[in-house]
């Protein structure tokens, strides 16, 4: 796991400042069927290679953030508020 | 009834730790006010500063995004405080923290020695300036820093934690004492 995470609010941190909460995958509509929701609750890709996550500066300045970070080498190559993530379709 | 009294009582006291080269000091329970802005709302440092901060020095203190504390040495009447959270509106929302976090200050030449060993934030000037303030782990627990001279920092934390903060701070500074 990488040692430092860049806050694109507070700079370069460690990781113990920070809670992750899992993959940023796009949200089922309210009337999606069951199945659509069985994959978004419990199944994941787990691939080799760049991912989209979750993190929570929980010690920092409390901001959910969206890091991109290689599961295979761990180099993050960006991080960005939540809601800047949901307005350029990085997150939903 | 109990028979003992509930009484209020500062969380550090007057403690200090003094010798040449850093010096840890408890501040003055003053107040801290938190100041929460509006989701991709304006910058309010300026508004704060002028209209409850006072104009005074390191009063107004960013948070988070969005999120300031403004804080002071001296202690406000509840009055006082219900005047400054409708001075807010409808700006932000206003929360007193008064009685919830306790600052003290470490100064003295060794004073970013001194936090880097417990703090993973970079606290040279170039990147941590005077009047900068960040919220980072100190060890394990959360604080709020501000630089406030060139070789002095305030550091605010939530009360229950003040005095393992403050003496986690002052076995790090035992080498320079």
């Amino acid at each position: 796991m990488a040692s430092l995470v860049p806050c694109p609010h507070c700079g370069m941190r460690p990781k113990e400042e920070f809670t992750i909460k899992g993959a940023a995958i796009a949200r089922p509509g309210s009337h999606a069927d069951a199945n659509e929701w069985m994959d978004y609750v419990y199944l994941r890709n787990n691939p080799l290679g760049t991912y989209d996550e979750y993190w929570h500066h929980t010690s920092g300045c409390r901001r959910w953030l969206v890091v991109t970070r290689d599961t295979g080498t761990h180099e993050i190559s960006a991080s960005c508020d939540v809601t800047v993530a949901v307005k350029t379709g990085v997150a939903a | 009834m109990s028979e003992y009294r509930v009484t209020r009582r500062s969380a550090l006291g007057s403690n200090a730790l003094r010798s040449e080269r850093i010096c840890i000091s408890a501040l003055p329970e003053g107040h801290v006010i938190q100041v929460m802005g509006k989701e991709g709302g304006p910058d309010l440092g300026a508004f704060l500063s002028e209209k409850i901060g006072g104009g005074a020095k390191f009063a107004v203190r960013i948070a988070a995004p969005f999120q300031w504390y403004v804080v002071g040495d001296r202690a406000l009447s509840p009055e006082e405080t219900d005047t400054m959270l409708d001075t807010l509106h409808p700006h932000a929302a206003g929360v007193d923290q008064s009685h919830g976090r306790v600052r003290f200050q470490v100064e003295g030449a060794m004073v970013e020695r001194l936090l880097a060993k417990g703090t993973g934030t970079d606290v040279s000037v170039e990147a941590f300036p005077v009047g900068h303030s960040t919220m980072t782990l100190i060890g394990h627990i959360a604080a709020h820093v501000t630089r406030v001279g060139e070789h002095a920092f305030e550091i605010m934390v939530l009360r229950g934690f003040a005095e393992s903060l403050w003496d986690d701070c002052a076995r790090m500074a035992q080498e320079f004492t």
